[in-house]
C-alpha cells in the first residue's frame, strides 16, 4: 500500500515537472515563432484584428527589404573578426594577469587586484566618448580595430583566470620551478594547460559579450558597412521604425549565425558559461 | 649566500609579475580609469561645449538633489533591480532545479531556455515590443485585454523586467544547474532514509549547497541591473510618455550627457550610481558572511 | 626566452593584422577625405557627387560615410573636440549655431568671390542662407537642399467615404469634417495628429498668425494668441475619436498605420517620399500627397504656412585637409553639383532652378504624385525654428508637449513652461556668448 502511494506522488511529481518545463519553454520559445511568422507577413496583415496566425503565403520581401538596407554580409564578417580578436586579446592577458596575480608575489598586487575589480563596477557607458576619441585621434574610427579597441583588455576575464589559476594547487609550480622553469616557462608549459575549460569558458562570455554590444559600435564607426550585427540591427529601426514585418526580418538574419553556431556548439557554450559561475 | 638566492628569486618574480599585470593594468588604466577620473572632475563643472568645462562646485550635484526625474530614475533602478534579482533568481533556480531532476529531453530544454542569450539585445526587444503592443500586439489578443504594456507609466516597467528576466533566465539557470549537479547524490539518500520531505531537503541541503553558486549569479545580475541601459532604451525610446517612469539613472545620464549636452549633470548622475553599485556590492559581501555555505 | 620572443611575435602579428584591417593604408600618394552624412538613402545621390569632383580631381579620394541621426550627434561633438572632425559633413539647423558659434567650423562666406561676390544671394533663397548662417551673420555651410512639409492621404478611403480630395482651398474645418467622415464611413482613423514640431504643431502656429521663435530668435511665441489657437487646435484633434492617441504613435509611428491601411491622413516630409514609395510596393497608387490645409479664420497672415528646413555642407575650421575639403564643398554648392543631387533623388536641392530635377527621384514608378504642392509650398514656407539654444531646449519642449497629451497639466499650463524655458535657455546662451 504505502509504496503505492510512493509511486503515485512520484508519477504526479513527474508530471509536474514536465508541465512546467513545457509551459516555460513554451514562453521562451513563442517570441521566436512570432518574430518568424511575423516576418513572412505585409505590414498591413501583420496590423489586423483579431490578428492572424499565419501569414496569408510564405512572403520573402521582408527578407530582401532588409538585406537591401543592411550590408548583411558585411555586418557578419564584422562581428566575427570582432569576436575572434576580442576574444585573443582578452584570454591572452588575462591569462598573463590573472597567473601573476593568483600566483607571483609582488609589491602592490592588491592595489593593482583593485583597479580590476574597480573596473567591473563602472557603467560602460561613461566609457564610450573618451575612447571614442582615443580612437579617433589614432586615426582608425570606422575600421574593425575600432570595434575591437575596448575589448583589448578585459578586467572580467582577469578576474576569473585569476581564480582559475587560484584553484590549482601550489605544489604544481613548485614542482615545476624545481624542474627548472622560469615563471615564463612555468605559466605557458605548466599552468596555462591547466586552465583550458576556464579559458574556454571565457572564450564564450567574451563572444556573447561582444556580440550584444550595442552603443560602441555605433558611435566608434560611422558606416554601416563596418557595423556588427546587433548595431546594425538597431539602425534598422531607424530606418523602418514600426513596421514590424520588416524589423523582424531582420532580426532573423542577425540572429541566425549565432544561433547556428550556438546549435552546433551549445555543449561548449553551456559548459562555459556554467562554469562562469566558479566556485 | 642562501638568503641573498632567494631574494634574487623574489626579484625575479616580482619582475615577472609586474610585466604579466603590465598589458593588463596599463590597458585598464587608459581606457577605464582615465576616463572615470575625468568623469569625476567632469561632476564638479558645467559643460560648456566642445570639451570645455567650468568649474561650479558642488552646483550639479546640489541641482541632482532637487531634481524629481533623477530621483524618479533611481527610483526606476532600484524597483528593476527588486523585480528581475529576486523574482528573475528565483525562477532560474526553479529552472534549474527543474533541469535537474530526472528528465528527458534535458538538452533540449536547455537549450530553448539557454537561446536568449545568443539573441542580439536588439533583436530580442523588437520582437517583444511587437508582442506588447496594446494594439495589434498577441499577448492582449491571446487574453483578451487592453494594456499599454510599453506606453502606461504603471506596467512599463514592468514589461521591461519582464523581458530581461526572460533574457536572462537561461543564463543564470545554467549557473545554477552547474552548482546543483556539484551536490553529491548521497546527502539526499541520507537524507531520505531519515525520513525528509522533498521541502526539507531543499531547504537542509539544495539551499546551503549551492548558496556560493547563488551569491555569484545573484552578484553578477544585480550588478548587470544596476547598470541597466540597453534593454530599456530599445523597449522605452524618449517620446513614449511612459519614459520618466521607466528611465534607469544611466538612461537619464545618457540623456543629460549625450543628447542634452549637459555632461556636468551626467557625470554627477554617472558618480551617483557608482557609489550606489558600490554600496550594493560592499552590502552583498557583508551579507554573504550570513548565509553563503563555504564550508562543504 | 625564445618563448617570449615567440610570443611576442604571435601579439605583434596580431596587432599588426589588425590595424592592417583598420585599412589606414593611405599610401597611394593621393588626399583621402571622409564625407559623413546620416541618412543612408541619400548615400547613392552624395557618391554620385563625390564622383563627379574626382573624375576632375584625381588625385582626391572621398568616402561617403552613413551613419545614424543620434550617434551622427554624439560623435560629431566628440570628434570636434579631439580635432578629429570628418573632412566633410552635413550640418543640420538645429545643431550649426552651437557649433558655428564656438568656433568649429570653417567660414565660408567668401568661398565664391573669385567667381561671383554674390553667388549665395544668386542662388540660394533666403531660407537656404538662414539656415546656414552663423549667429555673426557668416556662412558656416554651403546650402545643400530644401524641404517642407506637407498631407499624405489615402485616397481609396476618401473614395469609399465619399470625400473630395484635399485640394488648395482645404482649411483646418475641412480637415476636420474629413476625418469624422471617414472614420464614421471606414472605421479608419482621419488626420493623425502626432506629437512633432516640425511635422507637428510648428507649421499650425504660424497658419494662425503666431510664431515659435521671435525674427531675431531671443524671445519665444508659445503664449502669443495666435500660437496658442493654433497649437490648441493641434493638440486638441486628439481628443475627436478619429484621432489615436499619443500613446498609440509611440507604438506605431503615423507612417506605419497610414501604410498598413489603418488610418487615412498624416504630415508628412518630403525628404522621406521617395523611400516610402520604395518600402510600400502594394501600397503605390492608393496614396497621394497635398499641401497642408490653411487656418480658416487667422489673426493675422493668409492662414497659410509649413516648415521648411535645409541641410548644409560644412567643413571644420581646423580641418588637416581644409584647402582641399574647401575645394570640395565649393564643388557641392555649384549648379553641377546640385543638379546631380536632385537627379538622384536625395533631396530637392537648394540651388534656385535645380529644383525641380528632384522629381526624377520617382521616375522609375508608374505611379505618380502631386508633387507640383511641394514646389508651390516654398512660396510660403517658413523656415524651420532653432536658435543657438536649440539642442538645449529641443527635447524639454517635448517633453512639456508630451505631459499635454498625457493630461499631466493643461495647454495654457504647459505653454507657458515652453515659453520658460526657451526664453531661460536663450538667455543664458546670449549671456555666456
Amino acid at each position: 500500500m504505502h509504496n503505492k502511494s510512493m509511486e503515485g506522488s512520484k508519477r504526479i511529481s513527474t508530471v509536474i515537472t514536465y508541465a512546467a518545463l513545457i509551459l516555460g519553454s513554451v514562453i521562451m520559445i513563442f517570441p521566436f515563432v512570432w518574430m518568424i511568422l511575423t516576418s513572412s507577413k505585409t505590414v498591413s496583415e501583420s496590423m489586423q484584428i483579431p490578428p492572424t496566425i499565419f501569414p496569408s503565403r510564405l512572403m520573402t520581401d521582408n527578407f530582401s527589404e532588409a538585406l537591401k538596407s543592411l550590408p548583411f554580409i558585411n555586418m557578419y564578417a564584422n562581428t566575427i573578426l570582432m569576436i575572434i580578436f576580442r576574444v585573443i586579446f582578452a584570454v591572452f592577458f588575462s591569462s598573463m594577469a590573472g597567473y601573476a596575480f593568483a600566483k607571483l608575489k609582488f609589491k602592490g598586487k592588491n592595489f593593482l587586484f583593485s583597479i580590476v575589480l574597480m573596473q567591473m563596477m563602472l557603467p560602460s557607458q561613461i566609457f564610450i566618448i573618451p575612447q571614442y576619441q582615443m580612437v579617433a585621434k589614432l586615426g582608425f574610427a570606422n575600421t574593425v580595430a575600432a570595434l575591437v579597441f575596448p575589448g583589448l583588455v578585459s578586467a572580467f576575464g582577469t578576474f576569473f583566470l585569476r581564480q582559475a589559476y587560484l584553484a590549482i594547487p601550489e605544489e604544481v609550480g613548485e614542482a615545476a620551478y624545481l624542474d627548472g622553469c622560469n615563471q615564463w616557462q612555468t605559466f605557458t608549459k605548466i599552468m596555462f594547460p591547466l586552465t583550458r575549460s576556464s579559458v574556454a569558458a571565457l572564450t564564450v562570455f567574451t563572444a556573447v559579450f561582444a556580440y550584444s554590444d550595442l552603443m560602441w559600435p555605433l558611435v566608434v564607426n560611422s558606416d554601416l558597412n563596418m557595423m556588427t550585427l546587433s548595431s546594425g540591427l538597431a539602425t534598422l529601426r531607424g530606418q523602418f521604425s514600426t513596421n514590424f514585418p520588416v524589423l523582424m526580418a531582420g532580426s532573423l538574419l542577425a540572429m541566425l549565425p549565432m544561433v547556428i553556431l550556438y546549435l552546433f556548439f551549445q555543449k561548449q557554450f553551456i559548459e562555459g558559461i556554467a562554469m562562469t559561475g566558479g566556485k | 649566500m642562501n638568503s641573498g638566492k632567494i631574494s634574487t628569486a623574489a626579484k625575479q618574480e616580482q619582475a615577472w609579475g609586474y610585466l604579466m599585470v603590465a598589458p593588463t593594468i596599463i590597458g585598464l588604466l587608459i581606457l577605464n580609469v582615465w576616463p572615470f577620473i575625468q568623469t569625476i572632475y567632469a561632476s564638479f563643472c558645467e559643460h560648456l561645449g566642445f570639451g570645455h568645462y567650468k568649474f561650479i562646485g558642488l552646483d550639479n550635484y546640489i541641482n541632482m538633489f532637487q531634481d524629481t526625474d533623477f530621483w524618479r530614475a533611481t527610483g526606476n533602478t532600484l524597483l528593476f533591480c527588486i523585480l528581475t534579482v529576486p523574482v528573475g533568481i528565483f525562477l532560474s533556480l526553479l529552472v534549474a532545479i527543474l533541469l535537474n531532476a530526472r528528465v528527458r529531453f534535458k538538452g533540449g530544454f536547455r537549450t530553448i531556455f539557454f537561446l536568449p542569450m545568443v539573441c542580439a539585445p536588439a533583436a530580442v526587444t523588437m520582437v517583444w515590443r511587437w508582442i506588447f503592443n496594446s494594439e495589434y500586439g498577441i499577448l492582449n489578443q491571446i487574453f483578451g485585454i487592453r494594456v499599454a504594456w510599453v506606453t502606461d507609466s504603471r506596467v512599463a516597467l514592468l514589461s521591461c523586467a519582464i523581458v530581461a528576466i526572460w533574457s536572462a533566465i537561461g543564463y543564470d539557470a545554467v549557473l545554477l544547474l552547474s552548482g546543483l549537479q556539484n551536490i553529491s547524490k548521497s546527502y539526499y539518500e541520507a537524507s531520505s532514509i531519515d525520513g525528509a520531505g522533498k521541502i526539507t531537503q531543499f531547504f537542509k541541503i539544495t539551499l546551503p549547497m549551492i548558496s556560493p553558486t547563488l551569491f555569484v549569479t545573484m552578484i553578477m545580475r544585480l550588478m548587470t541591473s544596476l547598470k541597466v541601459y540597453d534593454l530599456i532604451y530599445m523597449m522605452v525610446e524618449e517620446t513614449n510618455p511612459a519614459l520618466t517612469s521607466v528611465q534607469s539613472l544611466i538612461y537619464l545620464f545618457y540623456r543629460e550627457s549625450f543628447v542634452a549636452g549637459s555632461r556636468g549633470s551626467g557625470s554627477a548622475i554617472a558618480v551617483w550610481t557608482v557609489l550606489i553599485i558600490g554600496i550594493a556590492t560592499v552590502f552583498q559581501f557583508i551579507g554573504q558572511k550570513k548565509w553563503v555555505n563555504y564550508e562543504v | 626566452m625564445k618563448k617570449i620572443s615567440r610570443i611576442t611575435a604571435i601579439i605583434l602579428v596580431l596587432l599588426l593584422l589588425m590595424f592592417s584591417l583598420a585599412g589606414c593604408g593611405a599610401s597611394d600618394g593621393k588626399t583621402h577625405l571622409t564625407f559623413q552624412i546620416w541618412d543612408v538613402y541619400q548615400r547613392p545621390g552624395m557618391q554620385a557627387m563625390c564622383d563627379a569632383y574626382t573624375a576632375q580631381h584625381p588625385d582626391v579620394v572621398i568616402e561617403v560615410q552613413a551613419t545614424s541621426w543620434n550617434e551622427y550627434w554624439t560623435k560629431l561633438e566628440a570628434a570636434a573636440e579631439s580635432n578629429t572632425m570628418p573632412d566633410i559633413f552635413w550640418m543640420h539647423t538645429n545643431q550649426l549655431l552651437y557649433y558655428a558659434d564656438f568656433g568649429m567650423l570653417a567660414d565660408v562666406t567668401h568661398l565664391y568671390d573669385d567667381v561671383d561676390p554674390d553667388y549665395y544671394e544668386k542662388h540660394f533663397s533666403e531660407i537656404s542662407i538662414n539656415n546656414a548662417s552663423g549667429s555673426d551673420g557668416n556662412l558656416y555651410g554651403v546650402p545643400k537642399d530644401k524641404d517642407n512639409g506637407h498631407l499624405v492621404y489615402n485616397k481609396e478611403m476618401f473614395d469609399a467615404a465619399g470625400v473630395d480630395y484635399p485640394d488648395d482651398d482645404w482649411t483646418w474645418d475641412d480637415l476636420v469634417s474629413a476625418s469624422e467622415q471617414i472614420y464614421n464611413v471606414t472605421g479608419k482613423y482621419g488626420f493623425m495628429a502626432y506629437n512633432d514640431d516640425q511635422l507637428g504643431y510648428w507649421p499650425f502656429a504660424y497658419q494662425a498668425g503666431g510664431y515659435i521663435l521671435s525674427e531675431d530668435k531671443t524671445t519665444a511665441g508659445y503664449t502669443q494668441p495666435a500660437s496658442v489657437k493654433g497649437i490648441e487646435f493641434y493638440v486638441g484633434m486628439q481628443d475627436y475619436d478619429w484621432c489615436p492617441s499619443q500613446t498609440y504613435f509611440t507604438e506605431t509611428t503615423p507612417a506605419t498605420a497610414f501604410f498598413s491601411e489603418v488610418g487615412s491622413m498624416y504630415m508628412e516630409g518630403n525628404w522621406n517620399l521617395p523611400q516610402l514609395m520604395e518600402n510600400y510596393p502594394e501600397m503605390r497608387g492608393k496614396w497621394d500627397i497635398a499641401k497642408l490645409p490653411k487656418c480658416p479664420d487667422p489673426l493675422s497672415g493668409d492662414g497659410r504656412a509649413t516648415m521648411s528646413n535645409g541641410l548644409c555642407y560644412s567643413t571644420a575650421a581646423h580641418g588637416k585637409q581644409l584647402e582641399t575639403a574647401l575645394d570640395v564643398i565649393r564643388f557641392f554648392g555649384t549648379e553641377e553639383a546640385q543638379r546631380i543631387q536632385g537627379e538622384n533623388g536625395a533631396a530637392i536641392p537648394a540651388y534656385l532652378g535645380t529644383e525641380e530635377t528632384w522629381r526624377s527621384a520617382f521616375d522609375s514608378y508608374d505611379e505618380t504624385l502631386d508633387l507640383d504642392i511641394i514646389f508651390e509650398q516654398f512660396d510660403y514656407a517658413v523656415q524651420a525654428v532653432y536658435n543657438s539654444a536649440s539642442p538645449k531646449w529641443k527635447s524639454q519642449v517635448l517633453d512639456q508637449l508630451t505631459k499635454v497629451y498625457a493630461g499631466e497639466q493643461d495647454l495654457m499650463e504647459g505653454l507657458e513652461n515652453m515659453q520658460q524655458i526657451v526664453d531661460t535657455e536663450t538667455a543664458k546662451k546670449l549671456a555666456d556668448e
